[in-house]
């Protein structure tokens, strides 16, 4: 099985549910963080035993909400982490919501190695705020980015959401302007997606809730494209923006389709085994169902599937073509795009997209002319 | 309705105090009297607040005939009245006159499956006796059996030693099959046969014509089954299998009235679990051809070339509509719109005004009812019966999505309003077909002649969503999904056409 140098832990807690949010997260579970948290310290350490994993390069804890987690908690989880191996440049995240993001915290994380935040920002504008359920306020969520960058903090992500109802396309920029402002260094934006099993999807059926419609979606998306651009990110995914040294490495080592090891309730896992076979498995959902399996001594994982070379193919073309770096061109795409070129269904070489992709562009602006022949 | 009145020898006429008479109270009083039932009208609900029982008294001799002193306020949840009904079935409803001796002539007016009985067969004894281990002949399919229970309803089934001349109960005979206890036939003594099976039922026809497909194509015969197990009990349903190019294989049936066909895709998709995709339903239009030929066509994509008719006609029925005066104007105004010819008006009691339409049957289901509600803020109430059919300058409509034509979208208009309709139908597909990823035309073509078209812009943006960790397999899992899909649709030239748009040809007003 090939090495694994990445590693998601998953923290199911919130204090509310976003009604947008499908994540696997529960808001009234808080009383069991202690047992989850010795849960998970446990799945890590038996893992360490039964995969080939480490030293680890990038170590991300996501949610949920982690920021809930006490000093101590996270100590924990950061202890068994580098019972693993963790290289000395590695990139660890936290994800945090802004209304968690205190000087004392801060200081905390930084001291446990946390080198990277990622801070759920959403909207800053308040209606955007009240029609997400976030608890927090915008004002709450720059704070935070101040915080986090006085403390030392020099790798922060924003999470923000376009398209949401309610929000034209001047407060979006104006959001968007703002936390480019502070400065940020990584941009997550993202449309927000009805997802069905939320409440927002269930708004949306009824009728309750009209989303806007995907002209207007697309005219925030491009306007975030040109603007982020002028500030100087690199776009390099398809909904992600850094700052020159500030791409993801967790992400992108998932989107490069490397395998990595998630740890949690519903975490998902992917190896690639010595058969050139990509397994993807995933742990059991519920809080209570994981933290019984690992105090019963049992592999968390609830169903896993084997994928076959060309569905992996498939997979890590269906994740590459959002990156603007294109699909990786080594170990079996190689074969794959001689297979292509020789067969002429493929001209050249895939050639990452230029960064001032005019012609592409162009055809997807709605404003613009040429969209309409 | 109808096969419950034939097993019958009176009936109870409910009329709610504070609604009055509607126009299906009417259909039924006549359907009533043509089987020669006695009437025992009551008002029922007179304790509520807003009854006005004696002006219904007043209405029920008015509209319907019957004298206002033969009816008896009643008050179900209070007890009122109860023995007074009671007498009155008593004195009133004639006592059976079959023979108890002679040989057994039992008329079956429903049937039920019991998954662990078999057939439950609803039986009036007419002449002679039934009774258990008797071996019975059903006259119409010859089929025999023993049976193996008789019973009468209070109303459970409660068993009892024989059915004898006059009595109404059921059997159990071990049938497994539905269709050997159909609705209408005669059951007699296999040993000592009736010379001749009672009449039955007359043969009911349907009016309304819809095709129904699975949307699973796997799930094509379960919807059979479904089917054969729903005609049992309810003779007015007709079918037979169909091939749509754009639906695949499914079935197109016939049901006595909308409210028919809204029921049995109910049934089929709550009681077998089914998940169908039904047509926009169109009435049977007759087609003379230039070789004299006369052909039914009750499905619009069959109508001949235009080239070969002579004439089509369609069907035409009288409608009733009861509304309080307020709404005459807008009844009027919609039926006029419908092409209904006006017949006749009268003011009953209760300002309730009887109005009598004649129209195209085709109009009526294109929610003229919905219609009728809806300007009436829920009035008025329909009930309509086909009274023959009438040439008509019709001509076929057809659209074609991205190119192909879509058989299951054609219809069949009037040729005034043709251009029109096409403009219509063409705008509210292109808001109910979804956006694909290259752009859609929607034409409306008459006889190949576009007519109308609109355009579905392509789609712009799919891939903003996050992809992290599970959405990878999610993703994938869709996009195979997505995959399989486009290939039951290539026959729709691509494009994915949901359930609303089949029924967007039934409200282009």
């Amino acid at each position: 099985m090939e090495r694994i140098s990445s590693l998601y832990l998953h923290v199911p807690f919130c204090t509310w549910l976003c009604k947008y949010c499908d994540f696997n997260a529960y808001a009234v579970l808080e009383g069991l963080i202690p047992q989850y948290v010795e849960a998970l310290a446990g799945e890590i350490e038996a893992q360490k035993a039964r995969l080939p994993v480490g030293p680890l390069e990038t170590v991300f804890i996501g949610g949920g909400t982690p920021s809930l987690l006490t000093r101590e908690q996270l100590r924990l989880l950061l202890d068994r982490v580098r019972a693993i191996g963790l290289r000395q440049d590695a990139e660890v995240t936290l994800e945090a919501n802004p209304s968690n993001v205190t000087a004392e915290r801060v200081e905390g994380w930084l001291e446990l190695g946390i080198n990277r935040l990622s801070i759920g920002v959403q909207s800053l504008q308040p209606g955007a705020l009240r029609f997400l359920e976030r608890l927090h306020s915008g004002v709450e969520a720059i704070e935070a980015i101040r915080t986090a960058r006085a403390a030392g903090f020099r790798n922060i992500n924003g999470d923000l959401l376009y398209g949401v109802p309610g929000v034209d396309l001047s407060g979006w920029m104006e959001t968007l302007e703002t936390v480019i402002d502070e400065g940020i260094d990584h941009l997550s934006a993202y449309e927000l997606t009805v997802e069905q099993g939320t409440r927002l999807g269930q708004e949306v059926r009824t009728g309750l809730v009209r989303m806007p419609d995907a002209d207007s979606q697309l005219e925030q998306y491009w306007a975030a494209v040109d603007r982020l651009e002028a500030a100087g990110f690199v776009h390099y995914e398809i909904s992600n923006w850094a700052r020159p040294g500030r791409t993801c490495r967790h992400n992108l080592a998932n989107w490069h389709y490397r395998p990595y090891l998630g740890c949690g309730a519903g975490a998902h896992s992917m190896f690639r085994l010595d058969e050139g076979t990509t397994e993807r498995r995933w742990n059991v959902k519920g809080p209570h169902a994981y933290i019984k399996r690992i105090a019963q001594g049992q592999d968390a994982a609830d169903d896993r599937e084997q994928l076959s070379h060309d569905r992996a193919l498939g997979e890590a073309a269906m994740i590459g073509v959002r990156l603007m770096g294109g699909t990786p061109t080594t170990g079996n795409f190689l074969d794959v795009r001689r297979q292509l070129v020789e067969s002429g269904l493929l001209i050249a070489r895939l050639r990452p997209l230029p960064s001032r992709a005019r012609i592409s562009r162009r055809a997807g602006r709605p404003s613009r002319g040429s969209a309409r022949r | 309705m109808s096969r419950a009145l034939a097993a019958c020898d009176g009936a109870v006429l409910v009329v709610d105090a504070s609604q009055g008479i509607e126009a299906q109270t009417i259909a039924n009083v006549h359907q009533a009297l043509d089987h020669k039932l006695k009437i025992v009208p009551v008002v029922n609900k007179i304790d509520l607040p807003q009854a006005n029982p004696e002006l219904v008294r007043e209405e029920i001799e008015k509209v319907i005939g019957l004298p206002a002193e033969s009816v008896i306020f009643a008050s179900a949840r209070q007890g009122i009245g109860t023995k007074e009904i009671l007498e009155a079935v008593v004195r009133e409803v004639p006592p059976p006159t079959g023979d108890r001796e002679a040989p057994l002539r039992a008329l079956i007016f429903d049937a039920k499956f019991d998954a662990y009985r078999g057939v439950v067969t609803y039986v009036r004894v007419l002449e002679g006796t039934l009774r258990k281990g008797v071996r019975i002949l059903m006259m119409q399919t010859g089929k025999s059996f023993e049976v193996d229970e008789v019973g009468i309803f209070r109303p459970e089934r409660t068993v009892i030693e024989d059915l004898s001349a006059g009595e109404v109960g059921y059997l159990i005979a071990n049938i497994r099959n539905v269709r050997d206890s159909r609705v209408g036939d005669t059951v007699t003594d296999a040993a000592r046969p009736a010379a001749t099976p009672l009449p039955g039922y007359r043969h009911v026809t349907p009016m309304v014509f819809a095709g129904l497909f699975p949307t699973d194509t796997e799930q094509y015969q379960q919807l059979k089954e479904a089917l054969e197990k729903l005609q049992l009990n309810d003779a007015a349903l007709v079918y037979e299998p169909e091939t749509s190019a754009a639906l695949g294989f499914g079935f197109r049936c016939g049901f006595l009235g909308l409210l028919h066909m809204e029921i049995v895709q109910e049934r089929l998709e709550r009681e077998f679990n089914l998940t169908l995709l039904g047509t926009a339903p169109t009435v049977e239009y007759r087609v003379k051809l230039r070789n004299g030929e006369e052909v039914p066509v009750d499905n619009p994509d069959h109508l001949p070339d235009p080239a070969e008719i002579e004439s089509i006609s369609e069907p035409m029925v009288t409608a009733t509509i009861v509304v309080p005066s307020a709404y005459v104007g807008n009844m009027m105004e919609l039926s006029q719109e419908r092409r209904g010819q006006f017949l006749n008006m009268e003011y009953e009691p209760g300002d309730r005004v009887l109005i009598t339409y004649r129209m195209p049957l085709a109009e009526i289901i294109h929610d003229y009812y919905d219609q009728l509600k809806s300007r009436s803020k829920g009035y008025a109430s329909l009930d309509y019966e086909l009274v023959g059919f009438e040439e008509a300058s019709l001509v076929k409509l057809d659209v074609l999505v991205g190119g192909s034509p879509v058989d299951a979208l054609s219809m069949i208009v009037e040729r005034s309003k043709a251009q029109q309709q096409g403009r219509r139908l063409t705008e509210k597909l292109k808001t109910l077909i979804p956006r694909q990823l290259f752009e859609v035309p929607i034409q409306a073509a008459i006889g190949g002649k576009i007519v109308a078209r609109e355009t579905v812009p392509a789609m712009r943006k799919d891939v903003t969503a996050k992809c992290y960790g599970g959405d990878v397999t999610r993703k994938r899992k869709l996009l195979e999904k997505q995959k399989e899909g486009k290939k039951r649709l290539k026959r729709v030239g691509n494009v994915e056409i949901p359930q609303e748009a089949f029924m967007a040809v039934l409200s282009l007003d």
